[in-house]
């Protein structure tokens, strides 16, 4: 038998909430952006007759960061890279690219033209970001809007409305006004003990009746901001006829819809014009010499007095010798390669598991979003391929390139599948939020991160719990930071509190030059203490 | 201060078999046209750790020491999808979807690589009782030999030098029916009561403290 919850219990649940602050600190410490800030490391100059080397594995943002503070301050910098491509998981696709899936390589068929890309790693930059920014503006790397959240886009739930895509606006618009509806209700209610003035409550009550556009007795019964069903130039318009707050309540992508505009994605988001790729291009206009491809490190051996790296490239192996280390290659891929760290650091290397994520993209014969009103933003649905974006660059051009799936933390049901059959589940499953798809769209890629070559994961998984970081992964996470013999630092997103933003791969450069140079400063022993 | 050396990257061993054989693999994205591309060719390294010295965290075991004949008897059964197949294993399913385009030759290929790469001592991470190990052994080296030799007529590889970690998961695969039960697995179907006999995760790990002290 279902059970109803009257208003007053509604409201009970509501009070309780609020009454336990600490309940709301907590999810604040959770959803909410950190504070970054930008502080480059001031690298007192290198005596050029004299200079100190640096050996950097791996060229993703975290090691080309690295390298290029060094450089600037001339060192000696040597970058190694395994795969044929700078950029680690910062990796724009684009006509004739390589996506070197284990089991599943493709060559990327879009048309060759600008702004047909696909952003297959991060698309996204946050403009609290702030680091991400000062290189981008250092590296001169131009930027354009990027807009996350589009009111014009589509929620559908196969078990909300039979399954119909409602636009966004029409559910947000369904889903405040009866939520305000129901506050409004409760708050003229004489049983609140008065914990609000009359004053209060009145300016409650007006901004209530805004929020949900309720009427003069505090009812929603529809409204316009949820969209016309005819007129609204030339003819009056008529609203949309309201939908059932029962019927909403179908669907668990009520966060989804009414909160993309809060936390990492909350502040405005920015794009670099022609794909995200082009701040690597930027680092590497600045490191023309120093990075090495398609070399894979084997070994990584502490000494006495620097570090040793053994590297293999086209079957022959090399030894490089340097004073220091700054090694971004995932812990999880250092697991299997040689070295003499100590037991602790391995064990901490070994703890973070790998994370699942999984993005694919068609390219769209045409912008058929742009004759449904939709410029950008993303579209939420209950099935697997979870999201789709629409590029918010490229308006009015012939086609575009649009994202047909996105699943992060997740993705393995698709990556079981042949590359066929990922295509075909993208077309069957968008096909339900855009009706004629599967005649709109051609040219499918995809990736599963976790199988990418050289990195086999999206982003280090620290917590095995949500609620937080145990004292035992403090210890691991404390012990990682650590350079190793005071000459190997693990760098990249990995090393941070908040994987899987670049802002954090190019914090924990930072903070490992940072550390480097207050113990050069400090005489500190280089070594391992035996 | 130590000065720079880095440019000046010394060769250390030359293997030239191991270039052309990393080629060949690299060969299989032939079939989606790879022309001019920059492909990366140490994709077996990527989880079975520089030189096949195994990966734990990933879960490939090591590679080098493997009798060639056993090496290519698995890599054709995980092409053949005779092991590793199962939706719900996914480093199965991880090793499968990597060599399940290998043509012949570069299995030939990739058989006489891994031969040529040196078997680096193993951690040992599991604890036994060596005793118990050495009785529950007595059952093993009817096929496996009584140093843990291995048996190419029967099927059985050597277990020195292995990953302790790995024959662990293994053995339970063979009990719980992910390994050993496909109607081609004729070898593996050998092998799967003596799994079966283990009755204990103890047991297990006796046995395989006992085969680490073979080792070396
Ligand atoms: C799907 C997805 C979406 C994301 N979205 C965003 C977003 O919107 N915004 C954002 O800011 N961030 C996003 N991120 C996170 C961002 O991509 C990463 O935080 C950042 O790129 C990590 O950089 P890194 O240098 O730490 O590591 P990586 O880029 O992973 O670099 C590691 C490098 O090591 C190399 N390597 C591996 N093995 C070896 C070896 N043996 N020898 C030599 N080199 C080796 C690898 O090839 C790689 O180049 C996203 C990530 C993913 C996967
Ligand atoms: C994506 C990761 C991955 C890649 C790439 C990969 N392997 Fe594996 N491999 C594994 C895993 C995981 C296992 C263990 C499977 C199991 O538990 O049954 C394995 C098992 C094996 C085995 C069985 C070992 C034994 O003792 O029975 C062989 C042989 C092997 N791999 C060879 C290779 C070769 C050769 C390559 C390169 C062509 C390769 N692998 C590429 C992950 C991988
Ligand atoms: C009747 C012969 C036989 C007996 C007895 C036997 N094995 Fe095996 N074992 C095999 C064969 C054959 C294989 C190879 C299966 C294959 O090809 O997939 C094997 C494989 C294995 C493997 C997997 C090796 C790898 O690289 O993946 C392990 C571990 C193993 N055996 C351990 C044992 C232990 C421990 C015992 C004793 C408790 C035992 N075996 C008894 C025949 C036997």
């Amino acid at each position: 038998m279902k059970k109803f919850v009257s208003r007053r219990e509604i409201l009970g649940l509501i009070a309780k909430a609020g009454a336990s602050g600490a309940v709301l600190q907590a999810s604040n410490a959770l959803g909410i952006v950190p504070d970054s800030y930008v502080d480059i490391p001031k690298i007192p100059p290198a005596d050029p007759s004299n200079r100190p080397s640096v050996v950097v594995l791996g060229a993703g943002v975290a090691g080309l960061t690295a390298a290029l503070e060094l450089k600037k301050a001339g060192y000696s910098v040597v970058v190694l890279e395994a795969a044929g491509r700078a950029g680690g998981r910062n990796m724009t696709v684009r006509h004739g690219d390589l996506i070197d899936e284990v089991g599943n390589p493709q060559i990327c068929d879009f048309d060759d033209e600008p702004h047909m890309y696909f952003n297959a790693g991060p698309a996204r930059i946050p403009s609290s970001h702030r680091n991400v920014l000062h290189y981008c503006k250092e590296l001169g790397v131009e930027l354009e809007f990027f807009i996350n959240e589009n009111k014009e886009t589509y929620i559908q739930d196969d078990a909300m409305l039979d399954g119909k895509p409602i636009k966004n606006r029409e559910f947000t618009t369904n889903a405040r006004g009866f939520m305000a509806e129901i506050m409004a209700k409760n708050f003229t209610n004489a049983e609140l003990d008065q914990p609000f003035d009359q004053w209060e409550v009145e300016a409650l009550m007006r901004a209530l009746r805004r929020i949900g556009d309720l009427d003069e007795d505090m009812l929603y019964k529809g409204s316009i901001r949820g969209g016309y069903s005819h007129g609204g130039f030339l003819e009056h318009g008529h609203a949309l006829e309201a939908v059932a707050l029962r019927d909403l309540l179908k669907t668990d992508l009520f966060s989804m819809a009414l909160g993309q505009n809060e936390g990492e994605t909350g502040p405005m988001l920015f794009q670099p014009v022609g794909g995200m790729d082009q701040i690597i291009k930027g680092f590497l206009r600045k490191l023309p010499d120093e990075v090495f491809y398609n070399v894979m490190v084997t070994s990584v051996m502490l000494q006495n007095d620097g570090i040793e790296v053994v590297y293999e490239h086209k079957g022959i192996k090399y030894k490089i010798e340097a004073d220091y280390c700054f090694n971004s290659i995932p812990t999880h891929l250092m697991t299997g390669i040689d070295n003499n760290f100590s037991a602790d650091y391995k064990e901490a290397m070994a703890y973070p598991r790998r994370g699942e994520a999984y993005k694919s993209a068609f390219q769209a014969k045409e912008r058929f979003w742009e004759k449904d009103d939709i410029f950008g933003g993303i579209s939420w649905t209950n099935q697997p391929i979870e999201q789709i974006w629409y590029p918010p660059h490229g308006m009015y051009k012939e086609k575009g390139i649009i994202l047909s799936a996105y699943n992060y933390g997740g993705g393995m049901h698709f990556t079981q599948l042949t590359q066929e059959e990922r295509i075909e589940t993208a077309i069957r499953q968008g096909e339900k939020v855009h009706p004629n798809y599967r005649n709109l769209v051609e040219k499918g890629i995809t990736i599963a991160w976790h199988r990418m070559n050289h990195m086999l994961g999206c982003s280090a998984r620290w917590q095995k719990s949500r609620s937080g970081f145990t004292q035992e992964e403090e210890r691991l996470f404390q012990t990682l930071r650590q350079p190793a013999g005071n000459r190997h630092y693990t760098i990249g997103d990995q090393i941070t509190k908040h994987t899987a933003w670049q802002e954090s791969a190019i914090l924990s450069a930072h903070w490992a030059i940072n550390d480097m140079l207050t113990r050069k400063s400090g005489g500190a022993m280089p070594g391992q203490r035996v | 201060m130590r000065n720079t050396r880095l440019l000046f990257a010394v060769a250390l061993t030359a293997s030239i078999a191991g270039l052309s054989s990393f080629n060949a693999y690299a060969q299989q994205y032939a079939a989606v046209d790879t022309t001019n591309q920059p492909l990366s060719n140490e994709v077996c390294a990527t989880c079975h750790g520089g030189e096949g010295q195994g990966n734990p965290v990933v879960g490939g075991p090591s590679l080098a020491g493997l009798e060639p004949w056993y090496l290519r008897k698995q890599l054709e059964n995980f092409r053949a999808g005779i092991r590793g197949s199962q939706k719900d294993y996914i480093p199965g399913n991880e090793m499968q979807a990597s060599v399940a385009r290998l043509s012949d030759a570069e299995i030939d290929d990739l058989v006489n690589t891994i031969a040529g790469w040196k078997v680096i001592e193993n951690d040992h991470t599991i604890k036994g009782d060596l005793s118990n190990g050495e009785a529950l052994y007595a059952n093993c080296a009817a096929c496996h030999g009584a140093d843990g030799e291995g048996n190419e007529a029967l099927g059985a590889p050597g277990l020195v030098e292995r990953n302790d970690w790995y024959m662990f998961r293994q053995i339970k695969l063979f009990k719980s029916g992910y390994r050993g039960v496909h109607p081609d697995d004729t070898a593996g179907k050998l092998m799967r009561p003596s799994a079966q006999a283990l009755k204990s995760d103890q047991d297990v790990n006796d046995v395989l403290a006992y085969i680490n002290s073979l080792d070396r």
